[in-house]
């Protein structure tokens, strides 16, 4: 009976089913990612040499007095032996509580809650803007002949290869010391965000531009193309239209990875453009060996980064539907 | 028997000279002072905790000023005056002080300043729970704090210490108000509540400090320009990190105010007829690398003055920092009370005597890198070097080591993170560490030489006399300039300790640490706090 009703169910919930399933497997291997980043960072950082002690109660001028020391190491538990502090931890972790950073002494959720929204920002700001790049770059000057073609793909390419960091100096001296057109630092205007997502746009359009490139010329080729054009439609209506949808599968595959390459990219951006966020927090975190506030950091990236690559897989699908028949 | 001490014999001529020399250090001045608007100061680094008294760090006395007054003042020639405390007697033995108090205090949370908050901050600072570094560091010797009436308190020490008056005139020892102390360590160091022309009503992590006109003020220290409450109605203190960026944005107006001018942009901001500089120096123990004498090469006194002579601190000094930056030879920076400067030149680069003496301490064969050695051992010292160490102190470190090569010692400049330095510092595994110490009074030199600093400051090895200098007879030098209160006798064993820590080359002093401002043409009367070089915006005011 079952195999029967299977047969005629609705091809609907049947795709919905598959995609359900699909999405549970990526979120099951999502929570062990996330365990393994806990897990790898925590042994990391603690494998360091230095006693974390005196990173919390460091600073240049910080001279801890014996007391000091004594009190701080019972107050973050560093007084038990790893194994310990690790089982504990994964226990806090479980129950949503990821400590109190060493530095700031505040929770780190607080910090993230704090922090998150600028990066969330600059990394939207940044992936839109990077795709605005891409369709102009690529929809108006593809298939064009060799020389215009050549043209925007060493733009690309040269795009693609610059160092964001590089980049947000050059944007700094340019449009911030010499033009004066936007402010050099803060986080509170949104002309202050326009440097650093420049920064952070550019060579992410020129990765995403090269592919969606090579694609889009592939499809112009395709008969289809041919038929929309005896259409009489115009030549932009017909790459808008009908080969942009095909020829963006594999950027936006590309967009899922890009997520991670953002953030690490944020992590020099906001240093460089002395911006809130997250990125800025984990430099600092990483430096002061605040355990609590690197993992958690590393934690909510992994886990945006998760997300983001199981949102690009259902955003592939909603794209090119081919792709679920043959998963189904 | 008390005997009165206020006011303070003045402390020197030779002090009244320094503060000459405090190079460059001038108001912008302009005529009407405008009450009202906001301005926006720009700094490097940001407090892990506003409440000064915990840890303490240069970052957090600098909010600090703006928002805590403190017991005593501090002027320019280091004299102490009155401030919340209108006079006070020190006891003949030197281990009771009597504070009378004002009595027209309170604080922004309207809490009334009174004997009882005055035990509460010493109280606090001293508290381990409170993890003060600084603040409860310099007063170790607190026992206790009686309440003799509302505005009297006795505070017993446990052993004389005639800096006392000194310490508490730094910002690291404002005063709180106990009601907000009274709250856990965490929730004061995000809103602390003081006395000051100013209140903290936001701290925006990574971003920015806001502080608001506290509008009852009318009890400014004597060393301010003028009294009520302050100018400004506003401050937004912000953290711009990278230096050239700090810069470009006084460049531009959109800050008035920055801190840590790089010294490659003090040419460019003298140039720029919209830019004022302050530039004062820190008193304190300027910038240097420490020997570690408890092993070899530098338990020898020849190899440490040859690695002194050999190393040409001025030339290096005059490529890294443009000449901006002046040599410290003594083991006092200018700007300290009691510092002499007789030891100056005791640091002056000699390549010849360096070579002499190393030859008489038996370093005289050379390997084929030319480096010298003795009994097959290559004469070699490892500095540490850690992550927060900026990259030009790092450059002049490698100019350093390429004039020492020059009489065959060889310097290994030994790169790895913050924390693992604090654990080789520990184990005693080095051979130069670079630190300095800012504090006004010359019993700096008490903590980072004498041997009751030797010793391991708790479980985690740390200790703060990182020579590891151990002689009886200096222990009791400076045990004694703190049991007087007389200037004159202190000035006198302070030189001695000067002549002596000079004598036995401890340190490689570099160049004293700074206090640099940048002023933008829209910012007014914006001062230096004499104790420690702290920016003080109390008098300022803006004209945009």
């Amino acid at each position: 009976m079952t195999s029967t009703t299977l047969a005629v169910t609705d091809p609907r919930r049947e795709r919905l089913a598959a995609l359900g399933r699909r999405a549970g497997i990526r979120l099951a291997g999502g929570v062990l990612v996330l365990w393994a980043v806990a897990t790898l960072t925590f042994f990391a950082l603690r494998l360091m040499p230095g006693d974390p002690v005196l990173a919390i109660l460091g600073g240049t001028t910080g001279n801890p007095s014996p007391e000091a020391i004594e009190a701080a190491r019972q107050e973050f538990g560093l007084d038990k032996p790893l194994a310990v502090q690790y089982v504990l931890y994964l226990g806090r972790l479980l129950q949503g509580d990821l400590g109190m950073s060493y530095s700031q002494h505040l929770p780190v959720t607080r910090v993230l809650a704090e922090q998150g929204g600028a990066t969330f920002e600059l990394t939207v700001a940044a992936l839109v803007l990077a795709w605005l790049l891409v369709l102009l770059l690529t929809v108006v000057t593809a298939g064009r002949g060799r020389l215009i073609g050549g043209v925007a793909s060493l733009l690309e390419t040269v795009s693609a290869s610059l160092p964001h960091f590089w980049l947000g100096v050059v944007l700094l001296a340019v449009f911030a010391f010499g033009l004066r057109w936007f402010p050099p630092a803060g986080s509170d205007s949104l002309a202050s965000l326009v440097l650093p997502a420049f920064s952070l746009a550019i060579p992410l359009a020129g990765f995403i531009a090269q592919v969606t490139r090579e694609s889009l010329e592939l499809t112009l080729e395709q008969p289809f193309v041919l038929t929309a054009r005896t259409r009489g439609l115009s030549d932009l209506a017909v790459r808008f239209k009908h080969a942009l949808r095909h020829a963006l599968l594999p950027g936006v595959a590309l967009s899922g990875w890009a997520i991670g390459a953002l953030i690490s990219g944020a992590v020099v951006c906001e240093v460089i453009f002395s911006r809130k966020g997250i990125g800025r927090q984990l430099y600092q975190a990483v430096q002061l060996q605040d355990l609590p506030l690197v993992i958690g950091i590393s934690l909510v990236v992994a886990a945006g980064y998760v997300l983001a690559n199981i949102l690009v897989d259902l955003l592939y699908q909603w794209i090119d539907p081919r792709q679920q028949e043959a998963a189904a | 028997m008390n005997r009165p001490i206020l006011p303070l014999i003045p402390l020197c001529a030779v002090l009244a000279l320094v503060g000459c020399e405090r190079a460059e250090q001038h108001t912008a001045q302009s005529t009407q002072p405008i009450h009202g608007g906001t301005l926006v100061y720009a700094t490097d680094r940001e407090p892990t905790c506003l409440d000064p008294h915990v840890a303490g760090d240069m970052p957090q006395v600098f909010v600090a000023q703006q928002y805590l007054d403190s017991l005593v003042s501090m002027d320019s020639h280091g004299q102490i005056g009155p401030w919340l405390a209108s006079r006070w007697e020190v006891s003949a033995d030197g281990l009771r002080y009597t504070f009378h108090l004002r009595r027209d205090v309170h604080f922004t949370d309207g809490t009334p300043f009174n004997a009882e908050a005055v035990k509460a901050n010493l109280d606090h600072m001293a508290n381990p729970k409170t993890q003060s570094s600084t603040a409860g560091g310099y007063i170790r010797q607190y026992r206790s704090t009686k309440v003799l009436d509302d505005y009297t308190a006795e505070v017993t020490l446990a052993t004389p210490y005639a800096a006392f008056l000194e310490v508490l005139a730094q910002g690291f020892l404002g005063i709180q108000s106990p009601t907000a102390l009274a709250r856990s360590r965490d929730e004061n160091c995000e809103s602390p509540v003081g006395s000051g022309p100013f209140k903290v009503v936001r701290w925006d992590r990574q971003n920015q400090v806001e502080l608001v006109r506290n509008p009852d003020y009318n009890w400014a220290p004597p060393t301010a320009q003028h009294q009520g409450p302050a100018y400004l109605a506003r401050i937004v203190w912000k953290f711009i990190q990278e230096p050239s960026v700090r810069f470009a944005s006084l460049q531009a107006g959109e800050v008035d105010v920055i801190e840590a001018l790089p010294p490659e942009s003090h040419e460019a901001a003298r140039r720029n007829p919209d830019v004022d500089l302050i530039i004062a120096q820190r008193p304190g123990n300027p910038t240097n690398g420490t020997f570690n004498l408890r092993r070899a090469p530098f338990d020898d006194i020849r190899v440490r003055e040859a690695l002194v002579r050999s190393a040409d601190v001025e030339g290096a000094l005059k490529s890294v920092y443009f000449g901006e930056f002046p040599r410290s030879g003594g083991p006092l920076s200018v700007a300290t009370p009691f510092y002499s400067g007789d030891f100056e030149r005791s640091q002056d680069y000699d390549p010849a005597r360096a070579a002499k003496l190393l030859d008489e301490a038996g370093w005289t064969s050379r390997d084929s890198e030319g480096y010298r050695t003795k009994g097959g051992q290559r004469l070699r010292a490892v500095v540490l070097i850690g992550a927060r160490t900026p990259p030009s102190e790092l450059t002049l470190w490698e100019q350093v080591q390429a004039t020492t090569r020059q009489v065959g010692i060889e310097l290994v400049l030994d790169q790895m993170s913050d924390a693992q330095v604090t654990s080789r510092q520990a184990a005693w595994d080095y051979d130069i560490r670079i630190g300095y110490w800012n504090t006004n009074t010359p019993d700096v030199l008490r903590i980072i030489f004498t041997s009751a600093f030797v010793q391991p400051a708790g479980v985690g090895g740390y200790h703060q006399n990182s020579s590891g200098y151990a002689d009886t007879g200096f222990d009791a030098l400076l045990d004694s300039a703190l049991a007087t209160q007389d200037a004159e006798l202190r000035r006198q064993r302070y030189h001695l300790a000067q002549q002596q820590a000079a004598a036995q080359y401890l340190q490689l002093t570099t160049y004293p640490q700074s206090t640099r401002l940048g002023i933008y043409k829209t910012a007014h009367g914006v001062r230096l706090e004499p104790s420690l070089a702290v920016t003080y915006l109390y008098d300022a005011w803006v004209n945009k």
